[in-house]
């Protein structure tokens, strides 16, 4: 199957669900009782894409409107960056440093 | 241009900003003429989100996620003193546990003239508490 113009498969032909996991830290790390969440996302999925699934899958972070962003590998990404298995992928929302 | 950033396990003393300061360029730059110093402490009352009111604190317990915490605070001096044109940064943040009335941030910044410390001072501060992966919780009194 050919690649789309953004090197994936278009999504929903050909493309498994994987489950990603996720650090989380401070309000967020609270309201799940967890360190880290899992998140069912297409194969390769973008930031926002995981920034959208994790939205969805666990309304309890209630992340709308909060400014999340996606950090992949210790470094804030585009919202189009994809995301690969083997990536360290951390939520950073609701800071509160200083 | 030189940056200095620490995390710091508990409050931070006055040793450990001075063993911080020392290796900054702040005092022996022939160019520094300003020297903007801020500190944050945690003060005894805040307020309750969960239950909106004021509420007394024992305590602040900072959760840093290394290393990016590290490396924001790096990247984020090293641009607010490339965009304001100062001499020196340095930055000191605590990790842990910080009770009332310690030190848990300090900034210190060094330029040739007031007016560009101050304006980067804010900046950084502004910029920290948005692009900085640290979190605080509060430990309340009761």
């Amino acid at each position: 199957m050919p690649a789309s113009v953004e090197g994936r498969a278009p999504a929903g032909i050909g493309s498994c669900p994987v489950t990603l996991e996720v650090r989380i830290f401070g309000a967020a790390s609270l309201r799940l009782g967890s360190d880290r969440l899992r998140v069912e996302v297409a194969e390769r999925p973008t930031a926002a894409e995981v920034l959208a699934a994790i939205s969805l899958q666990h309304p309890a972070l209630r992340l709308a409107d909060s400014g999340a962003r996606l950090a992949v590998n210790c470094d804030f990404v585009a919202p189009e960056t994809f995301v690969a298995p083997h990536d360290e992928v951390a939520l950073i929302a609701f800071v509160s440093g200083g | 241009m030189s940056v200095l950033v620490q995390i710091i396990d508990g409050p931070i003393g006055a040793e450990a900003e001075r063993s911080v300061l020392a290796r900054s360029t702040a005092m022996t730059d022939d160019r520094t003429g300003a020297i903007v110093r801020f500190e944050g402490i945690v003060r005894r009352i805040e307020t309750d989100m969960t239950e909106a009111r004021e509420r007394a604190l024992t305590a602040l317990d900072y959760e840093t996620y290394d290393p990016m915490a590290l490396l924001q605070l790096e990247r984020l001096a090293r641009e607010t003193a490339t965009a304001h044109g100062v001499i020196s940064i340095v930055v000191l943040h605590s990790r842990g546990r910080v009770r009332v009335g310690e030190r848990s941030f300090v900034l210190v910044v060094a330029s040739p003239h007031r007016k560009e410390a101050l304006a980067a001072m804010h900046a950084f501060i502004d910029r920290l508490k948005v692009e900085v992966p640290i979190w605080k919780r509060p430990v309340w009194a009761s």
